[in-house]
């Protein structure tokens, strides 16, 4: 056996380091024994007691680091510590550079980066606020993905970042493009002059991709958090979304999009829609269009119709776009599938306003649509594990989120449910949403498909037709591919719909009977 | 650009430093989570520490999670300006907002029967949870180094004790100093239980209070026995001044709270390697010492 050492002069690790790289290089298939330790005297003095000494090791210094290494030969000594350096070096890599120092409190970000004007609030809701409070002293604006944050807070959040001419997105606001910057949850948009402020996050990003689709961009997407239309909030960040707007040059039309407001909070947004210089469109889902043509502002019924309209007020040529029709004959395709008792729909959305979206599509047509988002508590669903005829479900909302991500981030839970309605005879279509982009799954559809074959050749062998609407909200930047997220539905015989809008109503008309 | 970064708080004496701009130096030694100046006033070495690290002599504590991403180097010039501490050309830190802490070591209990009981939940607390390959022995010894050192100190902190116990304080020098150094680590397991056993020595009106030099002849020795960045923590333990978590756990030994003392020892046990567990015995060996010697030694 040969005992070689290398010394590394006035060389520091800390001691879980130094006792991570010992194990790991005893591990290395040449070393018989390997130490890695400080050249101290004692230290010296047990190398001598345990028949480890060499010249090298006698000379070290206290403060020098020492290497000894055990092996067979010469050569397996040589390799063995060009392996240890290699752990040595792997241990000294990393990235630098300024955008990974991480800060403990705004106060310190803020003083260290002195041009950034943003701050995004992603702790816990019970210190949300005061950290909020804090970034909005620092004048820098808020994007708080927080929620669980009291209501009292976040009106005076909203009033303290109004009187500073600040924004202050949020609480539970999870998507914003800011100056082309996608935070949170948003997708990859061309950079363009329809500025978006919404209430509602996937309603939001779906509107987005659509413009995007339509060959047009986004300026600026501002959130506002989902309770900012309430009588008690008043819509502050909504009108101050809306300024904003309509003070950014790049801003040439405006969409408006929400649920619909508090009737005091709709009046005082659509008197200021009506002083706006700049076209407004505006998306309520399920809202009044008599209230918002009076107030100057363009109606959109559904999500697909705000982006067209929106790009055509920006310029577009209407005999250009690819309005992707609904496909009529898939429709009587769909319906001679499905036996007389597969009436019903369900819906399965890790999105709240794609689910809503879809919902009030079949509420166009059916009276017995049950949802957890319904606002007729008559239409509630009364258990939340077991579906009612037409069911709509927000998996994002708070009841089915308890203690696990987001949907669009974990798709357990929707994906148990989706084994259980596909058992379900009365079902004839399963409508689901696959939101990419950033902050989503890095493959929602794969994460679904053996789920969706499986469901679908049972159903088979039932003598049944399951049909299955696949919408992949995002597009062809986004970080996922999106072009992948569509063949695999399509590989698993899956109904693809171009948007939320199509699935919603590809979804009522498939199961409509008689017509 | 330079980054300026608050300091969330330090040591009374090092803030006073700069505040004085008599501080000039260099980075001595960095890691993830700490780096050390050395100051050309006085060859001190000073630690700036991230946010998760509790204070300590000669630290600072800045409010940023990881060192790594600051870029920091061997090497790189220090200086004070105007009440910031300069970092070469890369950061600025602030001591506006900096805390000031002290390190104060309580007095020893005139009635030690709590700080027994305290004692012998500790050690059964280290004996589960404490890390081994130091002062505590490894059940199983992965090699042969890591065997002869565990037996050196064994032997030696044997010697020591009983030559403290027969108030041969003079002949228990050589055993405390043959303890430096002793130990693979950046700071070696020897003087980890040395900066335990200084710690109790420091405590005024325990028995050992009245020869408390011995720490600093044992620091005399101690010089070119260890590394600077362990050296500095024995000088400064040589004369009370111990980190935060050491002080809480000596505060939760002399109280009956059992919660308290195990959020203590725990935190203590999590330092390094081993070096938490072989400062706790160290300080359980000194209290120990101190009991059983009781009014003999003085």
């Amino acid at each position: 056996m040969l005992v070689q050492a290398l010394i590394k002069p006035n060389t520091y690790f800390d001691s879980v380091s130094l006792m991570s790289l010992s194990t790991k290089a005893n591990q290395i298939e040449e070393v018989e024994q390997a130490i890695i330790a400080m050249g101290t005297e004692m230290n010296k003095e047990v190398m001598k007691n345990v028949g480890l000494m060499t010249p090298e090791v006698e000379a070290a210094g206290a403060s020098d680091l020492m290497i000894v290494v055990k092996a067979e030969t010469d050569e397996l000594c040589e390799t063995a510590f060009e392996k240890i350096n290699d752990l040595f070096t792997k241990k000294n890599s990393g990235k630098k550079g300024k955008n990974d120092i991480k800060y403990s409190t705004i106060s310190s970000a803020a003083g260290s980066n002195p041009e950034a004007n943003l701050a995004i609030i992603a702790v816990n809701g019970a210190y949300a606020a005061r950290e909020a409070k804090k970034a909005l002293e620092n004048d820098l604006h808020v994007m708080m993905f927080s929620d669980n944050v009291g209501i009292e807070d976040e009106i005076e959040l909203k009033k303290l970042a109004h009187e500073k001419g600040l924004l202050m997105m949020g609480p539970d606001c999870g998507t914003a493009i800011i100056g082309n910057t996608a935070l949170c949850f948003a997708n990859a948009v061309r950079k363009g002059n329809i500025g978006i402020v919404g209430a509602s996050g996937t309603g939001s990003q779906e509107v987005s991709v659509r413009v995007h689709e339509f060959g047009y961009g986004i300026s600026q997407l501002i959130g506002t958090g989902g309770r900012d239309l309430k009588e008690e909030v008043g819509g502050i960040m909504m009108l101050d979304g809306i300024q904003a707007l309509e003070d950014d040059e790049e801003t040439k039309v405006i969409v408006v999009i929400s649920k619909p407001p508090a009737p005091s909070v709709e009046e005082k947004v659509l008197a200021k829609i009506k002083t706006c210089k700049k076209p407004v469109v505006v998306w309520f889902v399920g809202g009044n269009e008599e209230k918002i043509t009076e107030a100057g502002a363009h109606f959109a019924k559904m999500s697909k119709e705000a982006a067209l309209k929106a790009v055509l007020l920006a310029g577009a040529d209407e005999s250009k776009l690819n309005k992707r029709a609904l496909n009529i004959p898939l429709i009587e395709e769909v319906r001679t599938k499905l036996t007389p008792e597969q009436k019903y729909v369900r819906g399965l959305f890790s999105g709240g306003t794609l689910c809503d979206e879809a919902m009030h599509a079949a509420m166009d047509k059916f009276d017995n649509v049950y949802s957890n988002i319904q606002r007729n508590p008559e239409y509630r669903l009364k258990d939340r594990y077991t579906s009612q005829e037409h069911t709509f479900i927000d998996f994002g909302d708070d009841e089915y989120t308890q203690g696990k991500p987001h949907p669009m981030i974990d798709p357990s839970t929707r994906l148990e449910r989706f084994i259980q309605e596909a058992k379900d005879p009365s079902v004839g279509v399963i409508v689901m949403d696959f939101v990419i982009g950033y902050g989503a799954h890095e493959d929602p559809v794969g994460a679904f498909l053996p789920a969706i074959i499986e469901a679908k050749q049972q159903a088979e062998q039932e003598g049944r037709h399951l049909e299955v609407i696949g919408y992949v909200l995002g597009t062809e930047l986004d970080p996922q591919d999106y072009e992948e997220q569509i063949n695999k539905l399509l590989a698993a015989d899956v109904t693809h719909a171009s948007s939320m809008q199509n699935a919603g109503l590809l979804a009522r008309e498939f199961v409509v009977k008689g017509e | 650009m330079l980054f300026v970064i608050n300091a969330i708080s330090g040591d009374t004496d090092f803030i006073k430093g700069i505040k004085n701009s008599i501080f000039t130096g260099f980075v001595h030694s960095t890691f993830n989570r700490t780096f050390n100046i050395e100051c050309f006033e006085n060859g001190d070495l000073y630690t700036i520490a991230c946010s998760k690290l509790d204070n300590g002599p000669n630290t600072l504590i800045i409010d940023v999670d990881n060192m790594k991403p600051m870029d920091i180097e061997v090497n790189d010039r220090v200086r004070v300006e105007k009440n910031l501490l300069y970092i070469g050309d890369k950061h600025t830190i602030s001591i506006d907002k900096a805390a000031k802490w002290e390190s104060t070591l309580p007095t020893y209990p005139s009635n030690v029967e709590i700080l027994k009981l305290n004692l012998m939940k500790m050690k059964e607390y280290i004996n589960i949870h404490g890390v081994g390959g130091g002062i505590k022995k490894n059940v199983i010894t992965q090699n042969l180094f890591d065997a002869e050192v565990s037996n050196m100190l064994e032997k030696r902190t044997l010697l020591l004790l009983n030559e403290l116990l027969n108030d041969r304080i003079s002949s228990a020098l050589p055993h405390a100093v043959s303890l430096v150094g002793l130990g693979p680590g950046l700071t070696p397991s020897g003087d980890d239980f040395l900066t335990g056993l200084f710690t109790i020595f420091n405590m005024k009106n325990s028995p050992f209070y009245p020869y408390r030099s011995f720490c600093e002849d044992v620091l005399k020795k101690a010089k070119t026995l260890t590394n600077d960045i362990s050296y500095m923590t024995l000088k400064k333990a040589a004369i009370g001044k111990v980190r935060e978590s050491i002080i809480s756990l000596l505060n939760s030994l002399l109280v009956e709270d059992d919660e308290d003392l195990f959020l203590s020892l725990n935190k203590l046990l999590n330092i390094g390697s081993s070096s938490g567990t072989d400062i706790a015995l160290g300080i359980i060996f000194g209290m120990e010492a101190n009991i059983r010697a009781g009014g003999k030694v003085c």
